[in-house]
């Protein structure tokens, strides 16, 4: 039966998914499956999470649970009618020679080890404590966090004030197992690392031309360390490699709109931009550096408005989020002081430790491999282009790593160094499928055309 | 400029090659330790338990253990400051004891003697100890594996 439940969670969730991407792509002449079923799972998780959090102040247990599978199933058939009357078709894309057909086996043997690895590790101390507590409160309380989980002050430790984008995707898994089993949810997490890989894939071969050159990516993308076979990867139920998986996407669309002037690009830009706030908080960071590159590129193209009103959601889920904590009288906490020029001005020394640390991390071969040496050969290709499009992509990588950094400088631990070296190998996390992008696009060369992949 | 191409494409493979040369024993040892246990409800923090305490089906047990104690009161638990473990078990006791108001308490040394004396005891319903050593005068102990402790209020006020 517990297996039985988690059919149906995930297939609600694709469900969800797939009937939204449909809406988006319908009027094409044809509709990726691979995109479509990456989109779908990125799309179903926030859709249902945001169905939770949304339905779940009004109604609870069963009822919640019935309105949330009815709402997948509304996206589902609407999706469903809207290709049917565009008549655009399915498209599964076919490897072209002998070395796409071997790297796209390596991709899906890779997939498949990492569902497996998932299975074998437990839960990692955020992954238990920070997320999956959430879930698992949620559960016993009929499908809403109780409102005294957030002024519980025994309880800070789990960060009450973290959004709710996995922890929710976790409970609709608990909803319909009927339990909160720590085993099979974990099933997400490589579900997430297997969008990301085929999306870098997508995005490569599409922005180079080159299918091989986007295969050859996804398939290095696993041995990195950090996301396979360390803390805060994808085996131990943190969302970093979430986060990254949509940030990785809301960039690679918005390349890709740029490339195109396709509305389609900017609406799911704006989709998957507007989740990264409801995936983790330093989402706020990485959605602010695409809001930002998304103007400068919209400003040369001259599509502003299409651009303007693509940040609308991201901001009016930041804006919900804030009004929410406010509304269930969070107890006031931060790893954080509150940004001023005074402590910007007192602790500015902080920034030679700071950046020591930060190339100690990048160093760190035992988590990266020498994954940041050829990711800085790659930004270095990508700048000396001199291509817009190219150079925002680098900036897209460099600018989170600054920010993420600067931040220490406002940290209020008694060591902002702990602080930092717990912390910064998770958040380097953010944007290295994005690194992969630039090495992939550094790795093309400069004149190239779309690819329908 | 052909010998340009060469030159980018040996540089790429070089980097790529030293890449995984680096990663693939790091990557491949973790993806052969551990095996896959049983599809058990609570199979992470049992886990940890098992590890740091020694204790089998802990989540079980320790809810029980706080199941006992009542419906009122909050629990005080008692953990060694900058130590991983403690914490860790301190912050364990936090998930499984809800919807029970929990306060971790760091304590510098190994003994608690001066930080227990404070404890109002009607609103305590207990106090646990992970892996911090309860005075020697505090009766009725409960040990809970080999790491944690957990005292019943009425017995513990000194």
């Amino acid at each position: 039966m517990i297996v039985l439940g988690l059919i149906a969670a995930l297939f609600t969730i694709f469900i969800a998914g797939f009937g939204i991407t449909i809406l988006v792509f319908a009027r094409a002449d044809r509709i990726n499956v691979i995109e479509c079923a990456c989109l779908g799972w990125l799309f179903g998780c926030g859709t249902i999470s945001l169905f939770l959090w949304v339905c779940g102040t009004f109604c609870s247990g069963l009822l919640l649970q019935a309105i949330v599978a009815l709402g997948c199933l509304v996206f589902g058939i609407l999706g469903w009618r809207a290709k049917r009357e565009s008549k655009a078709k399915f498209d599964l894309p076919k490897p072209a020679n002998v070395a796409e057909w071997i790297l796209g086996g390596i991709i899906a043997i890779q997939i498949a080890i990492l569902i497996f690895v998932s299975f074998k590790h437990t839960l990692g101390w955020d992954g238990l404590f920070n997320w999956e507590l959430k879930a698992r409160y949620a559960f016993q309380n009929g499908g809403t966090i109780p409102a005294a989980y957030y002024s519980s002050a025994g309880r800070a430790f789990s960060h009450p004030e973290y959004p709710l984008g996995i922890p929710f995707t976790e409970l609709w898994l608990y909803l319909w197992m009927g339990e909160p089993n720590q085993f099979w949810v974990k099933i997400i997490f490589p579900l997430f690392y297997a969008a990301c890989a085929l999306l870098l894939a997508m995005f490569v071969s599409r922005l180079s031309g080159k299918r091989w050159l986007g295969l050859l990516t996804a398939a290095l993308l696993p041995f990195v360390p950090s996301i396979s076979a360390s803390p805060g990867g994808t085996v131990v139920g943190y969302v970093d490699v979430p986060l990254s998986v949509f940030y990785l996407a809301a960039l690679g669309y918005l390349l890709l709109w740029f490339r195109t002037d396709d509305s389609r690009f900017i609406i799911v830009f704006a989709a998957c931009s507007a989740l990264l706030p409801w995936i983790k908080s330093e989402g706020i960071i990485l959605w602010a550096v695409l809001v930002l590159l998304g103007f400068v590129l919209g400003l040369v193209k001259r599509r502003l408005v299409q651009l303007v009103a693509s940040i609308a959601p991201g901001l009016i889920l930041i804006f919900a989020w804030r009004v929410y904590l406010r509304v269930v009288h969070l107890l006031p906490q931060s790893d954080f002081v509150r940004p001023s020029f005074s402590t910007l001005g007192n602790n500015l020394g902080r920034l030679g430790d700071i950046f020591a640390i930060l190339f100690a991390e990048l160093s760190q071969t035992f988590q990266w491999s020498i994954f940041w040496l050829i990711a800085a050969i790659g930004l270095i290709y990508l700048v000396a282009s001199r291509k817009l499009e190219r150079i925002a992509l680098a900036s897209a990588v460099v600018i989170p790593i600054l920010l993420y950094s600067l931040t220490y400088v406002f940290s209020s631990w008694p060591s902002y160094t702990a602080h930092m070296t717990s912390s910064v190998p998770r958040l380097l996390l953010h944007v290295m499928p994005a690194g992969w992008l630039a090495i992939g696009l550094a790795l093309s060369g400069a004149k190239r055309e779309i690819q329908t992949l | 400029m052909r010998w340009l191409l060469y030159l980018h494409f040996s540089l790429w493979l070089a980097l790529f090659a030293v890449f995984i040369w680096i990663s693939a024993p790091i990557v491949g040892s973790a993806v052969v330790e551990n095996r896959i246990g049983p599809a058990e409800t609570n199979c992470s923090v049992d886990t940890y338990l098992r590890g740091l305490t020694g204790i089998e089906h802990g989540s079980e047990k320790l809810s029980e253990a706080f199941r006992d104690l009542g419906k009122e009161g909050r629990l005080i638990v008692f953990v060694r400051n900058e130590n991983d473990q403690s914490e860790f078990l301190g912050m364990m006791i936090g998930y499984l004891s809800w919807p029970r108001e929990v306060q971790i308490v760091k304590v510098p040394g190994e003994t608690v003697d001066k930080e227990l004396a404070n404890i109002q005891p009607g609103a305590v319903a207990g106090v646990v100890f992970c892996s911090v050593n309860p005075p020697a005068w505090l009766q009725n102990r409960v040990r809970l594996g080999s790491s944690i402790v957990l005292v019943p209020v009425t017995q513990a006020a000194p």
